[in-house]
């Protein structure tokens, strides 16, 4: 059988597929999880990966920005996979979900600092409001035993008492917005943002009563509209610089988005190298391999910018 | 001897008649020609004799040229293209310039023919001694062009013909570059398993050689690289070459590895069909040379780990650009192999749409033992042990509507498969054959086949036509529908099916034979010269085939053609000039206007311009003109001759045939 490169787009997931006959690739991109952000836009090595915004129909909120992939660029390197902030997408060879790029130290993984105490959660609180705006806090009481209990509203208060509370993020689904964190009034949760940045909406630039970007932003309060002037303001606390509200602003300029630095594992590698200058800049990015102290890095960037890093950091 | 001057003198002609055995006396009258071409103008001796061919008759002809002293000679005999160069030998061992030869076809134009009309046979002949001979009267002697030649060769393409080219050439002392397209040389002899009729580990046998020649003093192999530009001529040939970025330096790569085992990412390794991987860095096989890793930029994400893994040998290099050279050779050996054609387009194959049907290479890559399922051969739906195995012969080939000729070697590869498909799993695996001819014609090759059918695979003799694979969705097993020469219809049940698809000419073969300026026959491969006699030959002199290209061969074939088409270069590089035949274009230089339709009309790029004070010039390249007097009669300033086919030499035997006869030239 030759080699089959398949491709296979619907609705709910865009599948890339090379089958080889001692092996399979497979690049799964779940659309109902993609925000339409740019962030695999800017990562992907190949530039195999586009974003294109949705028409708009009259009357109906905007719709996230569409992610298209070229089967005949990919090479399931996976770099997209890593740094979705979503988890919306999953490079697997064979089924099993090993980055070959994380397993030899050619790229690093994101640090989703999330901790989690479930020992402040109090047992008996069982109505509960849903914080997260993506729906990844699953609470489980269990019993004495170690079973989880079906129904906790029908045991008494007392009863209730005497449960263990685990509370499960999806970490890899979480883009760290810290929503939890300020609405859990027990201080369960505590999140570190991965992306930082700055957002800012240009008022002067920003038409009247549009709200594409606050349409499509996935995270509830990092944006918000304003009835004093009509316009949409940003609340920074909350916003995890994914740029989803970037990729379908109309107007070029109204709102600025920069990432400054990204928390991520230990690595030394030219691949990350240059998905950070793309995702950032290459200011941010010198910044990044002076703090690392790396000789050897600061002068390849020398050699391709032909300026020293260290006047502009 | 040294030659006699004749210019001065008066033609003194002697034609000299050949009987032919009875080819021409049996239906043309010899002796009546004899007497009427004593006739004729300035014929001073006529003869017939029997085979002026031979010693004998060639002694006779040399003596009559001393004692008659003729200063012209014309036999009437055969076509020039057969015995020309014999006789111009003859006359000039009798102290004449060979030029001052002529030859008049009597036995193809006449005897051959005309055979029930002796009569007006013989009256033909006459005609045609007689404008012979209207030409000698003109005719002038020439000297001979000589070439200074440069003592290195260039063979392109590593396969095994150009190994063995390479190889000979170098090992009698010539410099020689090989020049090969893909990172390795080795071609697809280094990607099969066994080889026919033998079962010797076809790169055990390879191996060695690609060794030889990585390490010969005289050859230097450029590996990676296109030919871009070839000019000039044989003795002289200028090629341009591009040598395209590895990335690696090979001075500083030592082959370890140690940048492939860092490297994350894979990509479909070609030279395994693409069953396998391989990493981005990498090289297509281990026996690979030069051993020289490459990345493939089409896939490098640029991580950097091999630069690490590299280390101090600092071998890697991302900013590699390709790099142009240009080299000077005598002599260039073209074995640039083939290809196979992919059997997708033939729907009822199922090639490319079920799982489990294969093209005879990728099999090859399943049986192989550094293949890419480490030499299990396997199913694509289930990676389970086929318990049966058909083989289909001729997909595509002995085709008209596809490829018309027959690959040549698919039979034996598929009895080759069949043997080891049998000797490794016995009784546990049902092998059929579907077949219509089996051509196993070589030494050895019959016994193999016999080989075959004792080890109980069974031999289906089947039409070309109506064959068709259906496939259980459930089983994924495959069902394979042909008729018998008598129309009945067979068909068996397979866990696998492998698809003898057709070779044909490599990809590279059309644009090569542009760079190169030599003809592709109707088939696609290299065109010889003459398929029998002159096989290695192209129209180009100083230009050679071996191998594949010139047309399917299997490898001891292909070996012998290599070794051959060496020895004919070897006889232009072991000579100090090449000397060309006179017949080439003459400029004169005060009609030329410099209008350069003479080039336009050239086929072979042999006229240059040239500023010569005021005026631009036609100038001949002595080395390219293959005298075919385009550029002569498309002058329209008379500016240009061919020497020996001078306008006054051929007006004349116009005439001298039409004048008598009434008719006005």
């Amino acid at each position: 059988m030759p080699l089959k490169t398949i491709k296979t787009d619907t609705a709910k997931a865009l599948t890339l597929e090379w089958i080889l006959h001692v092996k399979s690739y497979r690049l799964k991109l779940d659309r109902d999880n993609c925000v339409g952000c740019q962030i695999c836009y800017y990562a992907c090595p190949k530039e195999a990966i586009k974003i294109e915004s949705q028409p708009k129909t009259q009357g109906e909120k905007t719709k996230k920005a569409k992610i298209d992939i070229d089967l005949a660029k990919c090479n399931f390197c996976g770099i997209c996979d890593i740094l979705c902030p979503y988890g919306a997408i999953k490079v697997t060879l064979n089924g099993e979900h090993n980055l070959s790029v994380i397993e030899k130290e050619s790229f690093p993984q994101l640090v989703r600092d999330i901790q989690v105490d479930a020992s402040k959660y109090p047992a008996d609180r069982v109505k509960r409001e849903e914080v997260c705006p993506l729906n990844l806090i699953g609470i489980t009481w269990l019993s004495t035993d170690g079973r989880a209990v079906e129904n906790v509203r029908s045991l008494s208060k007392k009863k209730r008492k005497e449960l263990k509370v685990t509370i499960n993020v999806e970490k890899e689904n979480c883009p760290c917005c810290r929503i939890c964190e300020f609405k859990c009034p027990e201080g369960v949760l505590r999140v570190r943002k991965f992306f930082h940045g700055r957002i800012a909406i240009n008022p002067e630039k920003c038409p009247e009563g549009c709200m594409d970007c606050l349409d499509v932003c996935p995270i509830t309060g990092a944006l918000y509209f304003s009835d004093e002037d009509n316009k949409v303001h940003v609340d920074e606390t909350f916003c995890v610089y994914c740029g989803a509200c970037k990729a379908v602003c109309p107007i070029e300029d109204a709102l600025e988005l920069k990432r400054t630095r990204i928390v991520h594992t230990p690595v030394h590698s030219g691949a990350w190298n240059k998905a950070l200058e793309r995702l950032t800049s290459p200011v941010e990015m010198a910044k990044e391999l002076k703090a690392k102290g790396s000789r050897k890095l600061m002068e390849s960037v020398e050699k391709r910018f032909e300026w020293k890093a260290t006047h502009h950091a | 001897m040294p030659e006699k001057t004749v210019e001065a003198e008066e033609p003194r002609i002697g034609v000299f008649v050949c009987q032919c055995g009875s080819h021409i006396a049996s239906v043309i009258d010899v002796e009546d020609l004899t007497k009427y071409a004593k006739t004729l103008p300035n014929v001073v001796y006529a003869e017939n004799m029997n085979h002026p061919c031979s010693r004998q008759g060639q002694a006779e002809i040399i003596a009559a040229i001393k004692k008659q002293r003729l200063n012209r000679i014309v036999v009437a005999g055969c076509s020039p293209r057969l015995y020309e160069p014999t006789f111009q030998r003859c006359v000039s061992q009798a102290g004449l310039n060979p030029f001052l030869f002529e030859m008049a076809n009597i036995r193809e134009f006449s005897s051959y023919c005309h055979q029930n009309t002796p009569k007006e046979a013989t009256e033909k002949a006459k005609d045609i001694a007689k404008m012979a001979v209207a030409k000698a009267r003109l005719i002038k002697p020439l000297k001979p062009v000589e070439l200074p030649v440069v003592k290195k060769a260039m063979v392109i393409g590593g396969g095994i013909a150009g190994i063995n080219a390479a190889l000979d050439l170098a090992d009698m002392g010539f410099k020689v570059y090989l020049v090969e397209k893909t990172e390795t040389i080795g071609g697809h002899m280094a990607l099969l398993d066994k080889t026919f009729p033998t079962l010797d580990c076809s790169i055990c046998i390879e191996g060695p050689k690609m060794v030889d020649v990585g390490r010969h003093p005289n050859i230097e192999i450029i590996s990676f690289a296109d030919i871009l530009k070839v000019d000039g001529h044989v003795g002289n040939f200028t090629v341009k070459i591009r040598k395209n970025p590895r990335y690696v330096l090979a001075a500083n790569c030592t082959g370890c590895g140690e940048c492939r085992d860092a490297c994350p990412i894979e990509y479909p390794n070609p030279s395994d069909m693409k069953l396998g991987v391989r990493k981005a860095i990498s090289v297509p096989f281990d026996q690979a040379v030069p051993l020289i890793y490459t990345i493939n930029k089409d896939y490098c994400i640029e991580c950097y780990k091999c630069v690490d893994a590299c280390g101090a040998r600092q071998a890697i290099n991302f900013d590699q650009k390709p790099e142009e050279v240009e080299v000077n050779v005598g002599a260039i050996i073209v074995a640039i192999g083939y290809a196979m054609n992919n059997p997708e387009d033939m729907e009822c194959y199922g090639y490319g749409k079920y799982e489990n049907v294969f093209t005879a290479l990728e099999f090859e890559r399943l049986i192989l033992a550094a293949g890419p399922t480490g030499g299990k051969v396997i199913r694509a739906s289930d990676g389970q042990k086929p318990h049966s195995v058909a083989f289909i012969q001729c997909v595509g080939s002995r085709d008209i509507n596809k490829y018309e000729y027959c690959s040549g070697f698919c039979c034996m590869y598929t009895l080759k498969h069949t043997v080891m498909l049998k000797e490794k799993y016995k009784d546990a695996i049902q092998v059929y054959v579907f077949y219509n001819d089996m051509r196993s014609n070589f030494k050895g090759y019959e016994e193999f086949f016999n080989r075959a059918q004792k080890s109980g695979v069974n031999f289906i003799r089947v039409k070309l036509e109506n064959r068709r694979i259906t496939e259980d969705p459930k089983t994924k097993n495959l069902t394979v529908y042909a008729e018998t020469e008598d129309g009945e219809p067979v068909k068996a049940e397979a866990e696998m099916v492998i698809l003898a698809n057709a070779a044909v000419p490599a990809k590279t073969a059309v644009d090569l034979a542009k760079i190169l300026n030599i003809p592709l026959s109707k088939d696609g491969f290299f065109a010889e010269c003459q398929p029998k006699i002159r096989p290695t030959d192209v129209e180009v002199p100083g230009i050679f085939l071996a191998g594949a290209c010139q047309g399917l061969k299997d490898i001891p074939y292909s070996v012998a053609q290599g070794s051959g088409a060496a020895a004919q270069a070897a006889t232009v590089l072991s000579k100090g000039t090449w000397i060309v035949e006179p017949i080439v274009a003459q400029v004169n230089e005060e009609l030329c206007s410099g209008c350069r339709i003479c080039g336009f009309a050239c086929s072979y790029n042999a006229i240059d311009f040239e500023k010569v004070g005021e005026k631009e010039l036609a100038k001949v390249n002595d080395g390219l003109c293959r005298g075919c007097g385009i550029c002569g009669s498309a002058c329209p300033m008379d500016a240009i001759t061919m020497p020996h086919y001078t306008d006054e030499q051929i007006v004349a035997q116009v005439r001298s045939v039409l004048l008598v006869r009434g008719e006005k030239p």
